[in-house]
């Protein structure tokens, strides 16, 4: 039998090698072109500001730590309401009594008024800023007290204090909304945001049986989800906090 | 990119596997081409030269410049046996007609043996890409299912049905759909494509056989 040796097919080991290195370019190229062409829009980074612990603060970098020397001693994120209030009334109280006074005595000569105003001006000021010493000294009072309310976040890991942000809107609204009953109510809630910063599930994975004080943390957290942002991760945000009247802590995350 | 690295590894798996059969399929698409267009071009000129020459042993002297045609390879068959016949056709002293008869069915028997072998290796490989044509887009469905249970997964973990929870994990469940179409398409129409070329090269092989069966009948005959 002289019939055909099956030959060996030489050309198919460098047709594989071809088909490959196509594959790869075809591969590179798309990749390329995903690059050149971005389908989704790059992400900004995003600061938002406490407004109870001012500065400003970057959760990406972890830094929750103040800059400014004043507000270094007020970490504790308590409800903003009389802070800005009472110092937009001072210099207006100011300005009152000068308008007040300024009529009656329009006989005094010039230098005289503005000497009186000197004189007022500093007053109002003086009276400020001892105000403002007070304010603090109590708050550092409070915090010295109570453990509450104060981050617990190191400042090192990146989206520790957005745990802390959602927590200090939370308290905001509690604070807004506890009621309760019984003597130590206790409420463990476990949280999931969405990327964009939506309230996407809420679960009551324990609780002391406070209905009243359940109810109340439901509605801290419906009233306080409104002004829940995105995590700065861009990641589905999961962590249990565990509510009491006092104050709420960090339960376990994710 | 993206889409690809985050899926899972079920999906991952599913797109690599049609990735290599991606790879070797347009590797024989690839190999079949050349193989198929030269032995087109080759038995065309084989063709023309074996109708221009006279003697059979003129033609086997210079057959080798068409070593690709598998018209070549049934003429080499068909010669040597004819050789062979005439050998012991000489050697031997018997009757004329049963050697004749028995020479040309010689013959005819390893035309017909050459042109079988000849067809299964024109046809090698050819069934790897009918397998990916018909295949490939059943294991991307496979991996989009997959991809689209685990998506589903996630949706009643986080508890929401919103768009932009469910769209990401379909979206990457989905392109294993799109590569395994993308590795059938090309397999599915090159294996008609060769599937043709193939017939017609038979139908080739087939009239070469039966021309070179009358040729040597003919001789035979006249002898």
């Amino acid at each position: 039998m002289n019939s055909r040796v099956p030959q060996v097919d030489t050309g198919i080991g460098v047709s594989f090698t071809v088909s490959a290195v196509i594959h790869m370019a075809v591969f590179l190229l798309v990749a390329w072109w995903g690059q050149l062409f971005p389908l989704q829009m790059p992400i900004q980074e995003t600061y938002y500001v406490d407004v109870v612990s001012l500065p400003v603060v970057s959760p990406q970098q972890g830094d929750a730590v103040q800059k400014n020397s004043e507000s270094d001693a007020t970490p504790a994120p308590v409800p903003v309401l009389p802070v800005p209030a009472s110092a937009k009334n001072a210099p207006k109280s100011g300005t009152k009594t000068i308008k007040s006074v300024s009529p009656v005595e329009s006989v005094e000569t010039e230098s005289a008024f503005a000497e009186r105003l000197a004189k007022l001006e500093g007053k109002a000021e003086a009276q400020q800023y001892e105000e403002r010493l007070k304010r603090l000294s109590s708050k550092k009072k409070n915090t010295g007290s109570t453990k509450a309310g104060i981050p617990s976040a190191a400042g090192t890991e990146a989206g520790s204090s957005y745990a802390d942000f959602i927590k200090s809107r939370l308290e905001d609204a509690l604070k807004l909304t506890s009621y309760y009953t019984t003597q130590k109510p206790e409420v463990a809630v476990r949280l999931t945001i969405s990327a964009e910063g939506r309230l996407i599930r809420m679960k009551i994975e324990r609780s002391s049986g406070d209905s009243a004080f359940e109810l109340a943390v439901r509605r801290a957290i419906d009233l306080a989800s409104e002004k829940f942002i995105a995590p700065p991760t861009r990641t589905t945000f999961e962590n249990g906090f565990i509510f009491k009247p006092k104050g709420i802590t960090n339960g376990t995350s994710r | 990119m993206a889409i690809i690295l985050g899926a899972g590894i079920i999906v991952k798996l599913v797109l690599l596997l049609l990735l290599s059969f991606s790879v070797v399929s347009w590797g024989i698409i690839l190999f079949k081409f050349f193989q198929v267009q030269r032995a087109k071009s080759e038995s065309e000129r084989f063709m023309d030269f074996f109708w221009k020459s006279k003697r059979f042993d003129a033609i086997a002297s210079q057959v080798d410049r068409f070593a690709n045609s598998p018209l070549t390879v049934l003429f080499n068959e068909g010669y040597s046996e004819l050789k062979k016949v005439v050998e012991s056709d000489g050697k031997s002293d018997g009757s004329a007609l049963s050697t004749d008869l028995g020479g040309v069915e010689n013959v005819s028997r390893a035309l017909r043996r050459a042109t079988n072998s000849e067809i299964t290796r024109l046809e090698k490989y050819l069934t790897f890409l009918a397998t990916t044509g018909s295949t490939s887009p059943f294991i991307g469905l496979f991996g989009t299912v997959w991809g689209i249970m685990t998506a589903f997964e996630g949706i009643g973990k986080t508890g929401s049905a919103s768009l932009a929870v469910v769209a990401p994990g379909i979206a990457e469940a989905l392109i294993a759909t799109a590569i395994g179409l993308v590795a059938a398409i090309p397999a599915v129409m090159a294996y008609n494509h060769f599937q043709h070329k193939i017939r017609v090269l038979i139908n080739e092989m087939d009239s070469f056989s039966t021309e070179f069966l009358n040729i040597v009948q003919r001789n035979i005959a006249g002898k």
